[in-house]
């Protein structure tokens, strides 16, 4: 087994190595290609990051006069049970999601990678919720899910598999899991296509060898595909993971952070707390808090996507 | 050069020409989506007569006021503002609106206004805002099911007991149709329709200055039982207890349910909309007997600084004349001149005299920190509507909200 | 007779793959179809549970036109709409192409810096950073216009895009420019002769995915514009859900959700060929 992988690293086609070539001219001509784009991050993102930084030290109501309260807000939110609460559900919801968003896209793409006929109608199916954007989609899905006039609930009752219409939104697992499918209905698609360009990656001729060393199926899977598939699932796990702790819009387009104020993620907490108490300030030091939370966590899955010698 | 300020002169003279020639000024203002059922119709019965004009613009009801906040930051908010009148002693506070209160007393009406908009138009002795459009919450019945159910359908219920009889009598007729309903996750409706339930039991949720919270209160412990008691007895439908107020009035307007507590606007709206259902107006009773109303609709307030303000008051002028009066209220929205209420409505549904009464003693929660403590999807009252009315916990969801509304009251007044 | 039974197994086996493939396909299609075909119940049937989904009582346009009577009318709506969608592709196309050739072919003090600036950008939550970009617009006077949305839009959009156009500019060999190099055409010849229908996959994917998601966004639209003559779709959306009155009308929300969904998924099957080439190369690397 050892001889295949040491094989692999051999095979791997080689991320096209970044050479100095001679192209380089002058140290500026590149940064007049990027600058355009320079500018609008800094006058779009890096400009209102830091009056949200600013703005993280004031008391700061949406109307009104603004006061400077240093490190009061960072403090409070220590003693803020809810955004916890709130964080906590995000987190349980993000393993969760990922978890089922994997468990559904792994085997599609292991399905649509082979060559043939219908293949490319598959994926095309399967990706086309993708396109959908993420509000039509969750107005699309609360009539589904709807007591009254959705689908669910009425046709459940008509099949005789419930005695009267059961609302699925009511009650906290049947609401939470409504979403999960939801979520997985519409971005399954899209990690299925890059796990797929991954598998696609690696050469069929690892496969064979194996194949005639007597590695049955899932050897192979463990020790071929798994292996070689590092970067790319690195990359759909970060997508899926920082996607789905920014979650907000099922959550509020769905079910207004019920039933009972249970699934009120991060974001919903800070737009509540900006958009509805109208507490710009804490909002930017929720914000703030949160940032801090996401980027260690995706600089945790960078280091996996930046080492596929690791192995 | 020389061109050049010639230019400029010649394009200055032809500035102050226009300026000169069209004195007409145009305001802008806001209204949340719920007016657009009137608004839109006195704005272009203004503009028709006028010379000065507005510009109207209709606004999602979640956002209006982020919205506004943020464009009054931005310099660029509008002129005048058609505002759910709750949400007036906040703004005030904010320092965002104009003092009106000189342009308000000089008028010879003023004792006149509906007092429910006059007070939550009032912050520190200074008016803010004037009643422009008003809804007051109301009992409605369906006659056809009432009759069907042998019940009389001309008399509508008078106290709680029998609000649930005939709920379960028209229940019983099967099918889809239920006894009552109320959307058991909206917040704004509730505090609307189920307050009034509880005031007119001689109970309240909030102490008249809005400095205490008083979700403890014995009376409205009753009357949550009274909802858990129909809720457990099946009257109301499935639907209800996910309901944030999308289907308030779609749920009666359906023809499927029995009793609702609703508001005035749904006259507007089932005359002109569901013209085949056959309903009555009541009151909103207490426990044993009385009644209440909660006393809502817009506070027209006007953003301070404006240069417009003439324009304004020529419009609030306009829509306070018989002919605006009579205007507003065909289109569903009460009079708020208590002085010709009773002219302005003379032609039209004879049901409307009910709700305007209930308008005339109805009751407004004042709290700058309304928006918090009641409208939130996620706030205290929220939290309560659901948990009391469905939970298992009917004490510890009081005593929760009770605290989380209070502390909520402290910060909010002690900034 | 082995080869027989060989091909006995065979067919089971491409009978069940495609019977899977198949079952699989409506039921990631479902959704979507419902949806369309039940917006052309009367009003008082899409009311109804959608069982059938198609109507039973007659097809009636009807949801389409109530519609229409929100805010400033469906077709207003659409135009603000695709104005923004387009010009924000075109932009995020532009402004994408040339960061993502400056960021693969060059090098020049503080790139990583830069690199890791513009990608950090999705890892804000971008409620938190509207009102100081509200702000800022009305300081540039593009305040409550559709330009200023676009350009946020385009900031939006350029972590992904960059990301995808420096990989697809990556997986072209250098060998290529050189020889056309060693021509004496410019750096810019270059990109726009020789380069741009290399990469063609990986523009069609970013002015797909930047098209998608303008399109469909409603947050910033809601909080940035202010005139009702400026709103996009989703902004009218916001207003058909939340319904009139406590009554929302299921019909003309499906009606609204169709609008929305029918060009991304026209675009996307015209397009799909380079797009799902265009995310391979882009999204190995």
């Amino acid at each position: 087994m050892s001889s295949i992988t040491a094989k692999a690293g051999v095979v791997t086609p080689a991320a096209p190595a970044r050479r100095r070539s001679k192209i380089d001219r002058g140290h500026w001509v590149g940064l007049l290609y990027i600058a355009p784009a320079i500018v609008l991050v800094t006058v779009f993102f890096v400009i209102p990051l830091g009056m949200t930084v600013w703005m993280s030290l004031h008391n700061w109501p949406l109307m009104g006069q603004h006061r400077f309260i240093g490190l009061d807000n960072y403090i409070a939110i220590t003693k803020d049970v809810r955004f916890w609460n709130a964080l906590k559900f995000t987190l349980y919801y993000t393993v969760i999601v990922t978890i089922a968003i994997f468990a559904v896209a792994f085997p599609l793409a292991l399905f649509v990678e082979k060559p043939r006929p219908m293949t490319g109608v598959y994926r095309t199916a399967f990706f086309m919720p993708v396109v959908v954007g993420f509000a039509s989609a969750s107005l699309l899905w609360a009539w589904l899910l709807n007591v009254d006039s959705g689908l669910f609930s009425p046709a459940a009752q008509q099949l005789g598999l419930t005695e009267k219409k059961f609302n699925l939104l009511a009650t906290f697992n049947p609401a939470f899991w409504s979403i999960i499918v939801m979520v997985v209905w519409k971005v399954a698609g899209f990690t299925m296509i890059i796990l797929m360009t991954g598998l696609q990656s690696i050469p069929t001729e690892l496969q064979e060898a194996a194949k005639i060393d007597g590695a049955n199926a899932w050897q192979r899977f463990r020790q071929i595909t798994l292996p070689l598939m590092r970067r790319t699932l690195a990359l759909a796990l970060i997508l899926s993971v920082a996607g789905s702790i920014l979650a907000f819009d099922q959550f509020y387009i769905l079910l207004r952070g019920g039933p009972r104020n249970s699934t009120i993620t991060a974001v919903y907490w800070i737009f509540n707390q900006s958009f509805v108490s109208f507490k710009l300030g804490y909002g930017a030091a929720l914000s703030m808090v949160l940032l801090v939370i996401l980027v260690t966590l995706s600089l945790i899955q960078l280091r996996l996507l930046r080492n596929p010698e690791g192995t | 050069m020389k061109k050049l300020t010639s230019l400029l002169a010649a394009t200055a003279a032809l500035v102050s020409m226009t300026t000169l020639a069209s004195a007409a000024e145009t305001a802008n203002i806001w209204v949340r989506a719920d007016g657009s059922n009137f608004m839109p119709q006195i704005v272009e019965a203004f503009n028709k007569s006028h010379e000065n004009q507005i510009k109207l613009d209709i606004i999602p009801n979640a956002e209006l006021v982020q919205k506004y906040a943020t464009s009054a930051a931005g310099g660029s908010a509008p002129d005048g503002l058609s505002l759910d009148l709750i949400y007036t002693p906040a703004f005030a506070a904010a320092g965002q609106l104009e003092d009106i209160t000189d342009w308000a007393k000089s008028l010879p009406y003023f004792k006149d206004l509906s007092p429910a908009h006059v007070t939550t138009g009032t912050y520190k002795d200074r008016i803010y805002g004037l009643p422009f459009s008003a809804d007051s919450s109301v009992l409605i019945w369906n006659k056809k099911l009432f009759k069907e159910a042998g019940l009389d359908p001309e008399k509508g219920p008078t106290n709680w007991a029998e609000i649930e009889a005939a709920a379960e009598k028209v229940n019983a007729l099967g099918g889809d149709i239920r006894g009552f309903y109320f959307s058991g996750a909206c917040p704004g409706c509730n505090i609307f329709t189920f307050t009034p339930l509880v005031w007119a039991s001689g109970g309240n949720v909030l102490s008249e200055d809005g400095t205490k919270a008083t979700l403890n209160d014995p009376k409205l412990r009753e009357a949550i039982d009274f909802y858990r008691d129909m809720v457990a007895k099946g009257l109301v439908p499935e639907g209800a207890q996910t309901d944030s107020g999308a289907n308030f009035f779609a749920a009666f307007a359906g023809g499927k349910i029995g009793i609702a507590p609703s508001g005035a606007f749904a006259i507007g709206a089932l005359n002109t909309q569901y013209k085949d259902i056959d309903y009555g107006v009541t009151f909103l009773p207490g426990k044993d007997g009385g009644w209440s109303s909660f006393a809502g609709g817009d506070n027209f307030v006007v953003t301070k600084g404006t240069p417009k303000l003439a324009v304004l008051k020529e419009f609030l002028d306009f829509a306070y004349s018989l002919e605006g009066q009579t205007l507003l209220a065909s289109r569903g929205s009460l009079p708020v001149r208590g002085d010709i209420a009773k002219e302005a409505l003379k032609d039209l549904d004879p049901r409307y005299q009910i709700a305007a009464e209930a308008m005339a003693k109805g009751r407004t929660p004042y709290s700058v920190v309304f928006n918090d403590i009641i409208n939130s999807a996620n706030g205290p009252w929220a939290q309560l509507v659901s948990e009391a009315f469905y939970g298992d916990d009917v004490d510890g969801a009081i005593a929760n909200a009770q605290e989380t509304m209070q502390s909520i009251i402290d910060a909010g007044t002690g900034q | 007779m082995a080869k027989a039974s060989r091909n006995g197994a065979g067919i089971g086996r491409l009978v069940g793959e495609h019977g899977t493939g198949l079952f699989l396909s409506i039921l990631f299609l479902a959704p979507i179809a419902w949806t369309i075909l039940s917006t052309f119940k009367p009003p008082l049937e899409a009311r109804q549970p959608p069982i059938p989904p198609w109507p039973t009582t007659g097809f009636s346009i009807q949801n389409y036109i109530t519609l229409d009577s929100f805010g400033a009318g469906l077709w207003h709506s659409a135009q603000n709409s695709i104005f923004v969608a387009v010009s924000s592709v075109v932009l995020t196309v532009v402004i994408s192409l040339l960061a993502g050739y400056g960021f693969s072919r060059f090098r020049f003090p503080f790139k990583n810096l830069f690199f890791v600036l513009i990608l950090s950008t999705i890892m804000i939550p971008f409620q938190s950073i509207l009102t100081p970009i509200f702000l800022i617009l009305s300081w540039l006077g593009l305040q409550n216009t559709l330009s200023g949305l676009v350009l946020v839009y385009v900031t939006l959009q350029l972590p992904f895009s960059i990301f995808m156009m420096r990989n697809a500019f990556d997986a072209v060999p250098k060998e290529i420019e050189e020889a056309a190099r060693i021509d004496g055409a410019s750096s810019f010849a270059l990109l726009t002769k020789v380069m741009l229908p290399l990469v063609w996959p990986g523009v069609v994917t970013v002015a797909l995915f930047a098209f998608l998601n303008t399109w469909n966004e409603f947050l910033a639209a809601l909080v940035l514009m202010t005139d009702q003559a400026k709103f996009t779709l989703p902004i009218m959306m916001t207003a058909v859900q939340s319904g009139r009155f406590g009554a929302i009308d299921w019909g003309a929300v499906q009606a609204g959700v169709t609008v929305m969904m029918i060009p991304c998924l026209i675009l996307f099957l015209l397009l799909q060929r380079f797009y799902i080439r265009g995310l391979t190369a882009g999204a190995v690397k």
